[in-house]
């Protein structure tokens, strides 16, 4: 058991260390004197309570007045060197900015809560046979027996036309089994959500809407519970609106509970539904995901095989709504973290060489009476006051950042914001600035040894210690630049042949439009080719207008299905197969030549270039008959075009008017800038039918852009990176050749005096300086060859670096360094060697 | 500077009631941390009970601001502790006591001027 003076010298370790240094001992015997004072045992436990307290509240105000004092040196301290201070805050900044920033895109999806009630039980069945498709009556029964799952709600999200006074809108609706709300623990702001029942055939007549349908549509007003809307023509009761900011499964406008009714809301085309479960009380996911992998292989085990994005599984739902952002993301932090510490050696090499600048006045401090405990405090002190306004100027960088990524990859549910206004980034940015300034201000004191008065044992301490330290950080300046520059350049590269690769259409001067009709009055009728037409007709006749067509996918859309199989007169059969709708003038309007044949004329269809290979016939397919596996009707192949969708899909293209669709999308060359024309296309098309939605009014470029927004936003990242690295790394291997030099110029000048010449001390200097940074770069081609094998791993078409890369990258870093040393080295030995020999 | 430590003294007033206490103690005669304590305690009828860190905060003070000293005389060696530190007042303290006394009779005799006091047990 420790002795009471122990126990309050511990106590007394909360002041901070000045006013311990001057204190400590006569306050030890004070309370001794009083200790011996109290003459009961209760005096002597109010003494201890009282000595308590009173540590409690004077330390703070003592820390306060000693950090004030600190900082104001500090600030004297960086201002002599200010350009110096500035670059490494603006460095750190820049690093502690784009790592919170990404942080803050993790955080929001892996870390911050979901807006359901206990979300860490919530998982998704991919690929799971046990849905709608079996009927409401087997679902229910299913997920009432299941042995890992407490409840089990279906789900298909889909677009629709929501009918809005005069005009009609495109949402996103979400067709739900009645439990979906009560499932994931949801409740209305006013009205109710579906009773059990409402999700049975012929009762499913209403609907929850979002919040922001609310605002927008009804003005916030509680006269919407009861109102009635049109989805797709079909009118649906408002019984209630879901919270602010609720939108799963993401973006959706209108919930309605009719995932089981194929007559209230037909299902079209392929109907693909998701299921969401709650896990049963103290299950894991890892269990649960074992047990659903044994129902299935009792069921249908055909679905535990093939490619994982065939496969049934069991996931956590936040790790499904991370999707593929949290990969980059997690790529990005890896990049990101060794600029960090990249950026740190540069500061860590200042604020070195600041220290052993100021040994001297370190020194007599310590012979006037400073402990190492209080130089220590102020050094760190000095190091977080750097440190600190680093991470307040990277907030902004992170808040930059955190706008661009919503831009480029939004998340999937509008509680997933991405700011720096969340407990967690901010405590990530702080923490940063404080382990930093922590490091940078122990490193360096620990490194110029012991503080003596005597300037030789301190100086060669010192010098030798410091010597090191440098060596050691301009090697991991050298190989973790390497590394980053060698890793963007394979990353442009793969973004650059992408956007080099011929697209099989062009982009400019090209309008689109989308149009539906499900839910008009043209919808399923032989009205819908009559509207189509007087639509394209319109658009045609819009002045500037060159040429113009519809299709039902682009080339860029990957919402397209390609299943079907076509079998050939000659007898290939050819699958999988996109289908495509497609009215004349599609073609020219949006740029895709043709191998061989023409354009639609009154009958016949065309094909691309990837389905006549995948025939084995070439342009040779031309007059051959193609027949569909619903018709026996062969359609003969009147044109053969360029293959226009990445990955190359083999693709038909048969005439609108046979079988119209339920959308379209119109295409438009125009001469001139494509942007000036949308609004006037619009209007064109949307004069054939105001009732009738015309969205996603954009140009091709446009929409291409949208396409590889984001593959863009991380390979200018990784370069701008790359290149901040780059930068960090020349400034502190130069910084760092520069001192070295400088330090030793007393030597040199005894060498030069002894007779060395200035060849040989050069010599001497430039192998010392490419020592570390030979050592870094060999570490660092290692580690871009590491880490390009996990980017080939991690990301779609990375390829590997090329060798002539690395060179030139190892080859630009080792001619930083030895330019700065043959720089520096000049100086000096201009310098007399009488005058070198007396420098210090 | 003529009247630079008038204008300092007034820069510093009003003193607290601690440092109050601790310069009139130190204004009889040099003492330790404990021994003011003690003093200001029994002046006081025990009203102010200054804690080793508020002491010791604001003698720190006191010494920035030069209204103490440190005293280079100590007792004999066989009754004294090392760990002890002496003070004494400086002459700028001095004035910065009078000054706060003469501010503080001030206050008394408009307050008196004004209002009945009740008489001092």
């Amino acid at each position: 058991m420790p002795n009471r003076g122990k126990i309050y010298s511990w106590l007394l370790k909360l002041y901070p260390a000045g006013f311990r240094e001057e204190y400590q001992a006569p306050m030890e015997r004070h309370f001794q004197d009083e200790y011996r004072d109290a003459s009961s045992r209760g005096a002597r436990l109010l003494l201890w309570l009282t000595a308590i307290a009173d540590v409690a509240l004077s330390a703070p105000a003592e820390m306060v007045r000693e950090l004030r004092q600190d900082l104001a040196h500090a600030f004297r301290v960086y201002r002599r060197r200010a350009v110096s201070s500035v670059m490494a805050v603006v460095a750190l900044a820049f690093a502690i900015g784009a790592g919170t920033g990404v942080f803050s895109v993790l955080s929001a999806l892996l870390l911050r809560s979901l807006p359901f009630s206990n979300p860490e039980q919530l998982v998704e069945l991919r690929n799971s046979p046990f849905g709608p498709m079996k009927g409401r009556a087997a679902f229910t029964e299913w997920r009432h027996q299941s042995l890992y799952l407490q409840d089990a709600a279906a789900f298909s999200l889909d677009d629709a036309n929501l009918m809005y006074g005069r005009d009609a809108l495109r949402i996103k609706v979400a067709e739900t089994s009645a439990n979906f709300f009560r499932l994931l623990g949801v409740a209305p702001v006013i009205g109710r959500t579906f009773s059990p029942d409402e999700d049975a055939t012929g009762h499913s007549g209403v609907a929850v809407i979002s919040h922001a349908l609310w605002q927008q549509s009804y003005g916030g007003s509680r006269g919407a519970v009861g109102a009635v809307l049109h989805i797709d023509g079909i009118p649906l009761t408002v019984i209630g609106v879901a919270p602010a900011r609720f939108d799963y499964p993401g973006k959706v406008n209108v919930w309605t509970p009719t995932v089981f009714d194929f007559e209230t809301i037909p299902k079209r085309g392929a109907f693909l539904f998701q299921t969401v479960g709650r896990l049963k009380d103290a299950l894991s996911v890892g269990k649960a995901s074992q047990m659903f992998d044994a129902e299935i292989q009792h069921v249908t085990p055909a679905l535990l095989t093939g490619e994982q994005q065939n496969r049934a599984s069991l996931i956590s739902l936040q790790d499904q709504l991370s999707g593929q952002v949290r990969r980059a993301g997690w790529v990005m932090f890896g990049m990101i973290f060794l600029i960090l510490l990249t950026a740190c050696a540069n500061v860590a090499q200042l604020l070195l060489s600041r220290t052993t600048d100021r040994r001297r006045e370190l020194a007599v401090r310590a012979a006037l009476g400073a402990g190492r405990a209080r130089l220590i405090q102020q050094l760190i002190v000095e190091a977080s006051a750097l440190t600190v306004t680093a991470a307040a100027l990277g907030l902004l960088v992170a808040y930059w950042i955190g706008n661009l990524a919503s831009s480029v990859a939004p998340p999937a549910l509008a509680t997933q914001t991405y700011t720096v206004l969340d407990w967690r980034v901010l405590g990530f940015a702080a923490t940063l600035a404080v382990l930093m300034g922590v490091v940078f201000g122990v490193v360096p004191a620990l490194l110029v040894g012991r503080l003596q008065p005597s300037g030789e044992i301190l100086r060669a301490q010192s010098v030798a210690g410091t010597r090191r330290a440098r060596a050691v950080l301009v090697t991991l300046q050298a190989g973790l630049t390497l590394i980053l520059v060698v890793s963007s350049i394979t990353m442009g590269r793969t973004f650059l042949e992408r956007l080099r690769s011929d697209l099989g259409f062009q982009t400019a001067h090209v309008v689109t439009l989308n149009l539906s009709l499900e839910g008009t009055r043209y919808h399923g009728g032989p009205a819908e080719w009559r509207y189509y037409s007087a639509a394209l007709d319109r658009l045609r006749a819009v002045p500037g207008v060159e040429a113009a067509g519809a299709v039902s996918y682009l080339p860029l859309a990957n919402n397209f299905y390609a299943a079907s199989s076509f079998q050939l007169d000659s007898g290939q059969t050819v699958k999988p197969v996109v289908m495509n709708a497609t009215m004349p003038g599609y073609f020219q309007a949006i740029g895709t030549g043709f191998l061989a044949g023409h354009d639609f004329g009154h009958d016949g269809i065309i094909v691309n270039a990837a389905f006549a290979e995948s025939a084995g016939l070439g342009n040779a397919i031309l007059g051959r008959k193609v027949k569909a596996p619903w018709t026996k009707t062969p359609y003969l192949i009147v044109g053969v075009v360029n293959t226009a969708r990445d990955p190359g899909f083999a693709e038909i293209y048969w005439p609108v008017e046979e079988e119209p669709p339920a959308a379209l999308t119109l295409v438009a060359r125009v001469q001139g800038q494509a942007e000036a024309y949308l609004a006037r296309c619009r209007d064109a098309v949307r004069a054939a039918d105001p009732e009738v939605p015309v969205y996603d009014v954009l140009t091709l470029d446009q929409r291409l852009s949208s396409q590889l927004a984001r593959p863009r936003f991380f390979t200018t990242a990784t370069l701008f990176l790359a290149a901040l690295a780059l930068l960090l790394a020349a400034v502190g291997i130069y910084g760092m050749a520069a001192n070295s030099v400088a330090q030793r110029t007393q030597e040199m000048g005894i060498r030069m005096a002894l007779g060395a010449s200035y060849r040989r001390i050069r010599i001497m200097l430039l192998r010392e300086t490419a020592l570390p940074i030979a050592w870094g770069l060999a570490f660092g081609i290692a580690g871009a060859i590491a880490s390009g094998r996990f980017l080939e791993h991690l990301l779609e078409n990375a390829q590997p670096a090329q060798p002539e890369i690395f060179l030139a990258a190892a080859g630009l870093l080792l001619f930083i360094g030895l330019s700065a040393c043959w720089a520096a080295s000049a100086r000096v030995l201009a310098i007399e060697p009488a005058l070198a020999v007396r420098n210090e | 500077m003529p009247n630079s430590k008038q204008d300092t003294i007034e820069h510093f007033q009003p003193l607290s009631l601690p440092i109050f206490h601790m310069l009139l103690a130190l204004s009889e005669g040099e003492r330790h941390g404990y021994a003011l304590k003690r003093e200001i305690l029994k002046r006081t009828q025990g009203q102010i009970n200054l804690a080793s860190g508020a002491l010791y905060g604001s003698i720190n003070k006191m010494l920035k601001d030069e209204f103490i000293a440190e005293s280079e005389e100590r007792p004999d060696p066989h009754l004294d502790d090392e760990r002890r530190r002496y003070y004494r007042i400086t002459p700028l303290g001095r004035r910065a006591l009078q000054a706060e006394a003469v501010r503080l009779r001030h206050l008394v005799r408009l307050a008196e001027a004004r209002i009945e006091l009740p008489e001092l047990a």
